[in-house]
């Protein structure tokens, strides 16, 4: 399987790999992006992909484009529609999780986390999905 | 400035209840409060701020070596002097602390929105007496860094 991962923060981007791959999910590419406006030219671009990328996780606190207006966008502009979304962020107060789910994110996960946390929100949305 | 001061114990200990979360969680390492330091060795500091219903800043500074230790308990992997990563480190890790401290505040407080971290680089000593605010130092494995808090 192929993972976006959208993170400010470069470390955290490798933090979350390690995290799902300990989760038994295996990864052929990991396509990383530093912001939302990033994440969405990654998906245009593997609209053309023989294998498509098959789970997104973002942060939400980004610069230049954040994690919740990036959902937005994926949405109006119909980009890797029926992949699972998580989001993984410090924001986890009720505004911005109902924001998140309403956007088309399926999972939340507040940092910090354990591998275990993200194995439970990520596995079964990649077994429905 | 007044209720700020009047919460400040409550804050004190949500933020050491968000220090050792993250450390426990992310790092699995444990970690302590440590002696008040007077000053940081060439270093890299994070900054967090605040806005909406509380107003202010969460900044955590470490010196070179402490950050590239931090590095290394997130990724597994070593870190050597000069390390990209040291300072991306320094800047999820106060992340996670603002976020952590956020979260453990009534639901009317935590309404409020907190930026990316902004890190520097400081090339001299950091003077780390500062008056106003929460000031702490914490410890995991004999490195020492410090977390301050002013609102």
């Amino acid at each position: 399987m192929r993972a976006l991962i959208i993170d400010d923060s470069s470390v955290m981007r490798k933090v979350i790999e390690r995290a799902l791959r300990q989760s038994g999910l295996d990864l052929t590419e990991v396509v990383e992006a530093s912001n939302g406006e990033e994440a969405l030219e990654a998906l245009r671009k593997d609209a053309g992909s023989p294998q498509k990328i098959g789970l997104i996780i973002s942060d939400i606190n980004m610069p230049v484009m954040d994690g919740l207006q990036f959902l937005e966008a994926r949405r109006d502009q119909q980009l890797a529609a029926g992949v699972p979304v998580v989001m993984i962020t410090t924001e986890g107060s009720e505004p911005f999780v109902l924001r998140a789910i309403a956007a088309g994110a399926q999972g939340y996960i507040c940092k910090p986390f354990t591998a275990e946390q993200v194995k439970a929100r990520v596995m079964p949305l990649i077994e429905a999905a | 400035m007044a209720a700020s001061q009047a919460k400040q114990p409550e804050w004190i200990a949500r933020l050491d209840s968000a220090v050792f979360e993250v450390f426990e969680m992310m790092l699995a390492r444990n970690c302590s409060p440590a002696e008040i330091a007077d000053a940081i060795a060439p270093c890299i500091s994070a900054r967090i701020l605040f806005s909406g219903v509380i107003d202010g800043e969460c900044v955590l500074f470490a010196s070179e070596s402490v950050a590239r230790a931090t590095a290394e308990a997130l990724l597994g992997i070593p870190s050597e002097p000069g390390d990209p990563m040291a300072g991306d480190a320094i800047g999820e890790l106060c992340n996670m602390i603002a976020g952590g401290w956020k979260s453990k505040l009534g639901s009317d407080e935590a309404g409020c929105a907190i930026s990316p971290p902004s890190i520097a680089t400081h090339d001299g000593t950091i003077e780390v007496n500062a008056h106003e605010g929460i000031r702490r130092f914490y410890s995991f494995e004999g490195h020492v860094f410090g977390v301050h808090m002013n609102f």
